[in-house]
């Protein structure tokens, strides 16, 4: 197994009609054994901004903690907060930085731009961004993931159809994963507000 | 390749070609050899292409009222689940079960050839049946002279013959062991925690299936090759007996079920999808 398999993990972002989600599973294990079922693979960068780390859980956390500093400095001094596309690049350019000794991560970004338009993107381990108008995916489920969203998706889907069709897609995608899966966790946003939910899965 | 037999002839006598006392017995069973210049090589190549599948979780264990055997049934490769539904309890015969570990053709073809050729053979030549430790020792003896050529076979013989209940584990490797209780495959160590916290020798059969059950439970939650449908056998004096198949992601719920918390947002039904 390689080492983006190590950890596990499953995420995906959904676009919908000016609304997007996000989801991921809660495995954190060592190779095979399960260690935690609840860990938090998106989190907040701010409120109308998510981001999600699959792959080596350690250089997630790193990421993670680097790209709110950024975020922060930037806060400070521009008095406002990031728009999704620049953030998308800010990750392109910390992931690049290690070009040869990279950060084993893949991110998934999701955020609702100017005028309230989703945007999501992901980019590979080493900072190359793909833009996406339906969904991006992510993690040892991914291959998996992509058959379920291709299959499931709609276009202009409103936030509660969005909710269904996103966590039917990963649960069924974790359910063929030996690595994902033990639950779900899933945000909703809408330029409004922000739903969080955990969902029941397969606890195998 | 000419392979130097010079060690492998037996001592026949050099005098009357028609030795019927030895007939039968000079060939060694075994299958072609493959015509290739790089011998090591191609085995090498052979047991990677076939790349065995370990995840699993079976166990088995003797108690007052016979053998009680139990296995998951999921099938991974690397990270994938290639099935959910594995039969991974091989019936040998009516009063005899096996447990598949490691290689599924593996373990498939030698039960099988196990219970046709070497049981049944023995029930018609002998008119009785076959011991468990006989039936295992016959096994172990054929997985020995395959060794080192990438067979991966970690199984348990659960059977009831004259003597009692018997278990025994057979691999690969040729090892062959006899004992009250075993679990083998990558969810093992979480399986013997549950089995050997709650085992006694005097359960009743509800008693010993629960405890089957839930170390079956347990591995597939905490390991990540295991899965899919808890299946319980019993075996008894009448011959084994399927006690149940229970799919694991509901035992979960059952056993820990969710608490009801605050619904902040009550989902709807979606029309036309």
């Amino acid at each position: 197994m390689s080492i983006f398999e190590y950890n596990g993990s499953a995420l995906v972002a959904m676009v919908g009609k000016n609304c997007f989600a996000i989801a991921s599973d809660r495995r954190l294990g060592v190779q095979l054994q399960t260690i935690a079922t609840d860990f938090q693979r998106i989190s907040k960068v701010h409120d109308r901004l998510f981001i999600g780390l699959s792959g080596l859980a350690t250089d997630a956390q790193t990421l993670h903690q680097r790209l709110m500093f950024r975020h922060k400095l930037y806060q400070l001094r521009e008095e406002r907060d990031m728009k999704p596309e620049t953030f998308a690049s800010l990750v392109s350019a910390l992931l690049y930085e290690k070009r040869f000794g990279p950060y084993f991560c893949q991110p998934v970004i999701a955020g609702l731009s100017d005028d309230d338009k989703p945007f999501i993107c992901t980019t590979d381990s080493i900072g190359a961004k793909e833009l996406a108008k339906d969904f991006v995916v992510a993690g040892t489920a991914g291959d998996s993931l992509y058959g379920a969203c291709e299959a499931m998706f709609k276009p202009d889907m409103e936030p509660e159809e969005l909710f269904e069709t996103l966590s039917q897609a990963l649960l069924a995608s974790v359910d063929r994963d030996c690595l994902s899966g033990w639950g779900g966790h899933i945000y909703i946003v809408t330029p409004t507000e922000v739903k969080e939910c955990t969902l029941k899965g397969r606890m195998d | 390749m000419k392979l130097d037999t010079t060690g492998l002839e037996s001592a026949l006598p050099l005098f009357g070609a028609n030795c019927q006392m030895v007939d039968g017995f000079t060939a060694a069973p075994a299958f072609d050899l493959p015509t290739t210049l790089d011998f090591d090589g191609f085995q090498k190549e052979a047991i990677q292409m076939v790349k065995p599948a370990k995840g699993t979780t079976t166990l088995a264990f003797i108690f007052k009222e016979g053998v009680m055997v139990a296995a998951d049934s999921r099938a991974s490769m690397g990270g994938y689940i290639s099935s959910q539904s594995v039969k991974k309890i091989i019936e040998i015969n009516p009063y005899m079960l096996g447990t598949m570990a490691g290689g599924a053709a593996d373990c498939q073809f030698w039960h099988r050839n196990l219970g046709i050729k070497v049981c049944r053979l023995h029930e018609l030549a002998n008119k009785r049946r076959i011991s468990v430790t006989g039936a295992s020792k016959l096994l172990a003896n054929i997985l020995y002279s395959y060794r080192g050529m990438g067979l991966s076979v970690g199984t348990m013989i659960a059977g009831w013959d004259e003597t009692g209940p018997g278990l025994y584990y057979v691999d690969s490797e040729g090892g062959r062991l006899k004992g009250p209780r075993f679990s083998v495959g990558s969810g093992s160590p979480y399986a013997y925690g549950v089995l050997d916290s709650g085992y006694r020798y005097d359960m009743s059969i509800e008693e010993a299936a629960e405890l089957a059950r839930r170390a079956i439970y347990h591995a597939t939650f905490r390991d990540g090759a295991s899965g899919g449908v808890a299946s319980v056998y019993h075996v008894g004096p009448n011959g084994w007996k399927k006690l149940s198949g229970d799919d694991v992601g509901e035992l979960h719920y059952k056993y820990y079920p969710v608490t009801p918390s605050t619904v902040e947002q009550e989902m709807v039904e979606v029309s036309g999808a």
